[in-house]
């Protein structure tokens, strides 16, 4: 079957034709946004042992080699094997659950010189699974089989991961479900009980899984200022933090919230707040337009995709970003209760970051696939 | 597991427009965080930019050493030791309740004790630091520094604290210091202090607290979220309090105090020219060096609830009949009415009716006839019981009034009372009552409804040395305060009120009191003419002490000064149930008689 060995071939290779069709911008702009966290990063950090900032730049700096091999590996086999992945990930996580003393905290695996989180690398098996459960799916409107399966897939692993437990990986699975269902058709009146189910869920999940630390957490978003040493002490300081650095900021490693660690989880969840406290308003601004020409650009890659998975995909992608940036934002500046989601490219994080990264490396691996080859 | 795939182009414009719709609604979501980036950032800038200082910068207060207090000779009477205190700052408290049971363990306070302190200063802003323990040893500062890690909300701080090096030695007068009461701070006294500083409770620590006091330093720190210094901002010195010098004198004071042990009562030193208190003793007395805390230790109830009221000044707020002593007002008030001459003689035959009553001298069987100076020097009570007689109440209570009785010397001491000078318009409208006339007998001895405290008899005794000039008694010596000068120099001038030549007659007959076997010859100092006058105070009447059967001590008192000519010093003693002045007072002023004249003269 030569026909058959020239099309593997060249789906394998990389070919110039593919190269020129790389989104060089989206990449530009991916270092860029990670890089500014470096910085964030580092001011946040500089006076702790351990220097985050230089194990932030050499993981992004291996984020960006995988990202590259794995555009040479065309995303209609990763599709193919995405129920592989899918279980292979679910059994860890298990393994994870049972064996908990292989871990260093409850969603870390503890290897060598590194943690991971597998939890992280869920979104990208949970993206490939549903891209490949609706890429076929051509109905104006989802049929009731249809969310019953892609509820299910993502249900697994949200309990998995929510046992850990890590509630904030596990809520950042749920956009990628409604988004893919929304895509697919999902009737408004369905939306509605969707949303309805969500708030019964969240009023069981309150009474019978949160634990008294994240209810309290919960609590404290409407009341910052009742108990300045609990969970409300984190969302005030952090106010404090961002409205303290006004229009124009305290300066690079002058904010006084920050260096004097009054700011919790300064270089992780609340590295934003950082931003707001140092850079001032315009850096808000700034940062937040880098975000919202990063988001808008993956979303759009959409249009570049030549096959219903492909759309899928960039759109579960983009979904993930424009997500975790708009809930862990919205959580700093205390709108949204802190249940830990950290900002993407920015936080200080590994997993966090080959996560994001593969994320954009599936985006573009579909965007510079849009010809098809016949 | 290979998807079938159609190699042709699909129609993917429904499920792209629906992607555009979602990226649009992420972009509005965007637009709306700004907007409370915005409100945060711009709007309530100021609100955050205040809450971020307040978070970084603390200030901590510098105490100001209190200035020191001294005698006449600066021995030095109040001083300050370095001391430590242990302060909690709520603010740092990891879990407010684990933090309480674990700070009350290591401090040793009990657990009730440490809430309730702390509920005390409520009204504190969280990082404003609450004493909880004063006075720590070295042993227990060591201990908590050495689990400074393990305690960010307790802090260790020096607070330069009164020390008295003499203990009780002048107690009343120097007084103690307790800490400011929520109820004391609201008084303009306190103005500028704040709630938990240590105040002069009574005595001069009290009467000279803006002397006393210095101007707290502070020194600006900006602090970590565990509250430790990262830098000092800002730094000002604390100025010390100004030292004060007593008009006391060390030896005397000394003296007046151990010859007071094992009894109650007061004594009273002072130079007649200018009011200058050389001693001042009352008994029993307390160490205020117990309890300059911020607590209430047992020592300090025991205090309260002793019967023989150690924390009172006797000195200024005992209230006593004078006695006989009164016999120098009633001479000079009669001489002054022209009631008697000095050669007016009454007969003493032991007993004497009047208004149907009969009152009766001190010595069974009566002194017979004497005249005025006789009857001062054997103290006789028929020749005054007449004279008063002839004054009448109002008259009595004028010639009282004139020699300072009936309202406050004005020692710079707080606290002191004004007695009582009974009249028929006090007896009217305070007593609802008739005047009886019999009383008027009473008050003629120093009795009745009459009741002074040592401090105007002293302060009357250095009246009758002047030969009517008023003086105040004062404490302080410098620096000179603006009470000092326009209140106590500019007292009403009485030298007018009684003739000097009176005066002259009733020093005679003090005189001759201690110089010629009179009552009083117990005090009689060779070479230094002491005149003088004793009293023998009834606690109780006569026909009470026979019904219980049982013989009850009269208080004994003393008041005398010397030389004749130009005096130069002034004693006052009251023994309570001392027995006859003649026999207990007297002896006692012989010594301080005796002690001022080797060290002055």
């Amino acid at each position: 079957m030569p026909k058959n060995y020239s099309t593997s071939t060249r789906k394998n290779m990389i070919d110039r034709r593919l190269i020129e069709n790389i989104d060089w911008f989206l990449i530009v702009l991916l270092v860029l946004i990670s890089l500014v966290g470096v910085l964030v990063i580092y001011s946040s950090s500089h006076y702790l042992p351990g220097k985050y900032y230089l194990k932030q730049i050499f993981f992004i700096g291996g984020s960006l080699v995988v990202l590259f091999l794995f555009l040479t590996v065309d995303y209609e086999i990763l599709l193919t094997y995405s129920s592989y992945l899918y279980g292979f990930i679910a059994l860890v996580l298990v393994g994870m659950l049972f064996f908990s003393h292989f871990t260093a905290k409850e969603s870390w695996i503890k290897l060598k010189y590194f943690q991971i989180q597998p939890s992280e690398l869920a979104k990208i098996a949970i993206i490939l699974v549903l891209a490949r459960l609706f890429s076929e799916y051509k109905r104006n409107f989802i049929s009731r089989s249809a969310i019953l399966a892609s509820s299910g897939f993502v249900a697994l692993l949200f309990v998995l991961v929510a046992l850990q437990p890590d509630l904030g990986t596990a809520v950042s699975f749920l956009p990628l479900l409604l988004g893919s269902l929304i895509l697919a058709g999902l009737k408004r009146k369905a939306l509605v009980w969707i949303l309805i189910l969500s708030v019964v869920l969240g009023v069981a999940g309150w009474n019978f899984y949160l634990k008294d630390y994240q209810k309290k957490r919960l609590t404290t978003v409407v009341f910052p200022g009742k108990d300045p040493r609990g969970a409300g002490y984190q969302i005030l300081q952090s106010k404090i933090a961002i409205g303290s650095g006004g229009f124009f900021g305290k300066g690079f490693k002058k904010g006084t919230q920050s260096q004097l660690k009054f700011l919790p989880a300064r270089h992780t969840d609340f590295v934003f707040s950082v931003v707001g406290e140092e850079f001032g308003f315009l850096g808000v601004v700034a940062i937040l337009f880098l975000y919202y020409l990063f988001i808008t650009r993956l979303f759009r890659s959409a249009a570049k995709s030549r096959d219903r998975s492909g759309v899928y995909i960039i759109f579960m992608v983009s979904l993930m970003f424009a997500f975790q940036v708009l809930f862990n934002v919205a959580m700093v500046i205390g709108l949204f209760p802190i249940v830990g989601i950290p900002l993407p490219l920015v936080s200080y994080g590994g997993s966090s970051l080959l996560t994001n990264f593969l994320g954009v490396s599936l985006v573009l691996n579909v965007k510079m696939r849009r010809f098809v080859n016949i | 597991m290979k998807i079938e795939k159609n190699r042709f182009y699909e129609d993917l414009s429904l499920i792209l427009r629906r992607t555009q719709q979602v990226s649009i609604a992420a972009g509005i979501l965007f637009l709306l965080l700004l907007f409370f980036f915005w409100k945060i950032q711009i709007l309530d800038f100021k609100k955050y930019w205040a809450l971020s200082e307040a978070n970084r910068i603390r200030e901590n207060v510098i105490s100001a050493p209190r200035g020191l207090i001294t005698d006449r000779n600066d021995v030095i009477l109040a001083d300050n030791a370095a001391s430590f205190k242990a302060s909690i700052i709520r603010e740092n408290c990891q879990n407010y309740v684990r933090s309480l049971k674990e700070v009350s363990r290591l401090l040793e306070i009990e657990p009730s004790d440490l809430e309730r302190r702390i509920a005390k200063y409520e009204s504190f802003p969280l990082f404003k630091p609450i004493v909880v323990k004063d006075n720590l040893e070295l042993r227990e500062v060591s201990r908590i520094e050495s689990r400074r890690l393990e305690f960010p909300e307790l802090v260790v701080e020096t607070d330069p604290k009164r020390f008295y090096p003499f203990g009780s030695l002048a107690a009343h007068v120097i007084g103690y210091m307790q800490e400011l009461s929520p109820e004391e701070m609201k008084s303009d006294l306190y103005k500028g202090r704040n709630l938990g500083d240590m105040v002069g409770q009574t005595g001069v620590e009290k009467e000279y607290e803006s002397f006393l006091v210095g101007v707290n330093g502070k020194s600006t720190k900006v602090v970590d979220s565990l509250g430790r210094t990262r830098e000092e901002v800002g730094k000002v010195e604390p100025a010390p309090g100004q030292n004060i010098r007593l008009t006391l004198d060390f030896d005397l004071q000394e003296k007046a105090t151990q010859m007071l042990e094992g009894r109650e009562g007061a004594i009273i030193v002072l130079d007649p020219r200018n009011g200058e208190v050389l001693a001042l003793a009352s008994y029993p007395t307390y160490d205020p060096n117990k309890f300059i805390s911020r607590f209430t230790p047992e020592e300090w109830m025991d205090l309260i609830n002793r019967s023989d009221h150690p924390l009172e000044n006797r000195a200024i707020r005992g209230l006593y009949a004078p006695g006989s002593v009164f016999k120098l007002t009633i001479a000079l008030g009669a001489l002054r009415a022209g009631v008697i001459t000095e050669q007016t003689t009454f007969f003493c035959g032991g007993t004497a009716r009047f208004y149907g009553r009969l009152f009766s001298c001190w010595l069974v069987g009566g002194h017979g006839v004497l005249n005025l100076t006789e009857a001062l020097r054997r103290s006789c009570n028929i020749y005054f019981y007449n004279a008063g007689r002839r004054m009448g109440v109002d008259r009595i209570a004028e010639s009282a009034k004139i020699l300072g009785f009936g309202k406050e010397t004005g020692i710079d001491l707080p606290g002191e009372k004004e007695g009582l000078v009974p009249t028929e318009e006090w007896s009217r409208s305070v007593r609802k009552t008739h005047w009886y006339a019999g009383e008027t007998i009473s008050v003629s001895v120093g009795q009745g409804p009459l009741v002074v405290t040592p401090i105007q008899v002293a302060a009357h005794t250095a009246l009758l040395a002047n030969r009517g000039k008023k003086i105040a008694p004062r404490l302080l010596k410098s620096p000179p305060s603006a009470k000092n000068q326009d209140e106590m120099f500019s007292l009403p001038d009485t030298s007018g009120e009684i003739k000097a030549e009176f005066f002259e007659k009733v020093i005679k007959g003090m005189w001759k009191c201690v110089n010629e076997g009179g009552t009083g010859h117990a005090a009689m100092v060779d070479g230094f003419d002491v005149c003088g006058k004793t009293g023998s105070t009834q606690v109780i009447s006569k026909e009470r002490a026979e019904k219980l059967g049982k013989e009850i001590k009269t208080h004994s008192w003393f008041t005398g000064f010397a030389p004749r000519d130009h005096p130069r010093v002034v004693v006052t003693v009251l023994v309570e149930y001392g027995g006859l002045g003649g026999a207990t007072a007297a002896p006692l002023a012989k010594e301080l008689f005796d002690i001022y004249k080797k060290k002055y003269d």
